[in-house]
């Protein structure tokens, strides 16, 4: 399998062998052979600051020839400015075929020309519709130009062209939404995005660029939670609560059984999660995330399709739970992985409100907040007693960043006396203080 | 392999090549077969950053009176007929889809005080960047004031509705310019 390749340390390391050799630790055959294996591994090793540099580079050209042909044409007749508007793409196509059958082992030449092409595509559409007035929606313009896209990020293996898609994906979703009212076709986000979940999946297993799968990562972690938003609220279902404790729990539980061994330091999926798990645990013991509208009459086709989709990532976490409960590979946090159970509960405490209760506070509302502020309560803690465990100052703290962010939201919502809140605060502030401590004198025993 | 991929990109850059391609033919194919038509154009003007620069057009016949809302669709099909002063007016809507020279595909919008409300297929009419600041300029003035003389021809095929030219003063674009220097 291959592993990460840290730069750095090897060039320290090489630097080190004389000395070693020096002082008797190795002998200098053995340095020798040490150092072959690093120099083959730097030389087979992708140069990251190159495929940037170039990358910028080539969109940067694309820009300017973009301007080129924009500025003033008055003089040009309709046909020749068509033209010039295919010039940019078919050059951009030439310089692909070459980079395909000579340069396929270059990642700068990929990135640079899939870039280029892309960018040749949507001003080749672009320049088109000025010269003939064709209008449509920038949705639609978005939409075509990732459709046309996508097949380049894969050919080319390209992780700017991955990046670029990712964040198109989500620009379309809000250019297509409108605040006032929700269009038909929106769901067509998650197909959008679904396209680019395999390429997502190749670079995790690649396990090479440590970097290329944190930035993916996060951008489709954004991307998702952007469109699971719009979803929620086009379904008009009330799943919001337990579509987002859903998909923070499938992307912990994910990060979690990627890494494998809880030794490690956290990756960025089970940090994200795990964030997403305890905003989402403290924002739903708020009473008025509980006010539920009245029932929707009739959900449309593609209502449902989008209940579907939020009700996916409920389910998925519990098929992942079950599938490393039978793996015998539990390593993650228990009340974590939970959250969608205690939602979907919250939720259907919540529902039993009379119709017309439903929008205002409410006792089954308050029941389904009680909950979720108990549940809070104990992820805190257990991510506390976890961090402890895996001897992270951080993540311990994290566990107390949680109970006190719950302390703090009670704070402004309840109802509580001033010496109560006060004696509240006073137990989160020494709970804080005193695991500290004692984390740091076990750490300095150990 | 490497075969395969450069087929699979050939098949990709003939899909890149095609969409614009289409559009340029169907177009073409609305403004050779299709028949004119004149909208009478209210006044707006934002600036697009991403795609020019372009004059914002809005339509008084972009209402129609009717007693319901348009049953939810993406697309509603506009039949057009022509008024007593000229201009062109939506007769009525549909969302089941017609051919002709007087169907024209909308986008349904809100309904209020009785109208439906659509979006026309066009809201911009883009110049070329020495003539846009002086356009926007000219168009501006001429239909805010009481005359209301600016109007846009389009043509009109089966559906698809091809912008043809904005009317200022009932002279082209290019030719009101010409006569009317910036001062």
């Amino acid at each position: 399998m291959a592993h990460s390749v840290n730069h750095r340390a090897i060039r320290w390391l090489r630097a080190q062998l004389p000395e070693l050799v020096a002082g008797g630790v190795i002998s200098s055959d053995s340095a020798t052979a040490i150092d072959r294996h690093y120099q083959e591994s730097e030389a087979r090793a992708p140069n990251l600051g190159f495929a940037i540099l170039a990358a910028v580079g080539s969109a940067l050209v694309g820009a300017g020839i973009i301007l080129l042909i924009a500025h003033n044409w008055d003089e040009l007749s309709r046909p020749t400015r068509c033209l010039l508007a295919f010039l940019p793409l078919i050059l951009a196509q030439i310089l692909g075929l070459f980079v395909l059958l000579r340069r396929n082992d270059s990642p700068a030449w990929r990135e640079s020309v899939a870039i280029f092409d892309v960018a040749a595509v949507a001003t080749a559409i672009s320049l088109v519709s000025q010269t003939y007035q064709i209008q449509g929606s920038f949705a639609d313009f978005m939409r075509i130009w990732l459709l046309l896209s996508i097949p380049i990020v894969y050919l080319f293996r390209t992780n700017f062209g991955a990046l670029a898609y990712i964040i198109g994906s989500a620009v379309w979703m809000l250019s297509k939404g409108n605040w006032s009212f929700n269009r038909p076709g929106e769901m067509f986000f998650w197909l959008l995005l679904l396209l680019v979940i395999p390429f997502y999946v190749g670079v995790v297993r690649q396990r090479s660029s440590v970097w290329t799968f944190r930035v993916l990562s996060m951008a489709l972690i954004a991307a998702s939670a952007v469109g699971l938003g719009v979803t929620i609220d086009f379904t008009r279902s009330d799943l919001g609560g337990v579509a987002f404790a859903g998909f923070f729990a499938v992307i912990y539980l994910s990060g979690m059984i990627r890494q494998g061994g809880a030794s490690e330091s956290l990756n960025v999926l089970s940090v994200l999660g795990g964030l997403g798990i305890a905003i989402t645990a403290v924002a739903l013991s708020f009473e008025a995330l509980w006010h539920l509208r009245p029932p929707w009459a009739d959900p449309s086709f593609e209502q449902e399709v989008g209940i579907g989709i939020a009700l996916c990532f409920p389910i998925a976490t519990v098929a992942l739970t079950a599938w490393s409960w039978v793996r015998r590979t539990i390593s993650f946090s228990i009340s974590a992985a939970s959250i969608p159970i205690v939602a979907v509960i919250a939720r259907f405490v919540a529902g039993a409100a009379r119709d017309t209760a439903r929008p205002a506070d409410n006792q089954y509302a308050l029941a389904a907040a009680v909950l979720f502020n108990l549940y809070a309560l104990v992820l805190g803690i257990e991510f506390l007693v976890r961090g402890i465990r895996a001897g992270s100052v951080a993540r311990a703290n994290f566990g107390l960043l949680v109970i006190a962010a719950l302390a703090l939201a009670r704070f402004f919502d309840s109802d509580l006396s001033f010496v109560a809140r006060g004696v509240g605060f006073i137990a989160v502030g020494a709970g804080f203080l005193i695991a500290n401590v004692v984390f740091f004198r076990k750490r300095v025993q150990t | 392999m490497k075969l395969l991929r450069v087929l699979i990109f050939a098949v990709v850059a003939l899909a890149q090549m095609a969409v614009p391609a289409w559009a340029v033919w169907m177009r073409n194919q609305t403004l050779a077969k299709g028949k004119t038509w004149k909208f009478r154009t209210a006044p707006v003007d934002p600036v697009d950053a991403v795609r020019g620069r372009y004059v914002a057009l809005a339509f008084a016949a972009e209402k129609v009176p009717q007693a319901e809302r348009l049953p939810p669709a993406s697309v509603a099909y506009a039949f057009l007929k022509e008024g007593s002063n000229g201009f062109a007016e939506i007769d009525h809507l549909s969302t089941t889809a017609a051919t002709g020279n007087n169907v024209m595909k909308v986008e349904p919008g809100a309904w209020w005080d009785g109208s439906q409300h659509v979006d026309f297929p066009f809201d911009r009419f883009w110049l070329t960047e020495k003539v846009a600041p002086e356009a926007d300029r000219a168009y501006a003035s001429s239909s805010r004031e009481e005359k209301a003389n600016a109007y846009v021809t389009v043509r009109v095929h089966d559906g698809d509705a091809a912008l043809e030219q904005l009317y200022i003063d009932d002279q082209p674009l290019p030719e009101y310019l010409r006569a009317h220097p910036p001062h």
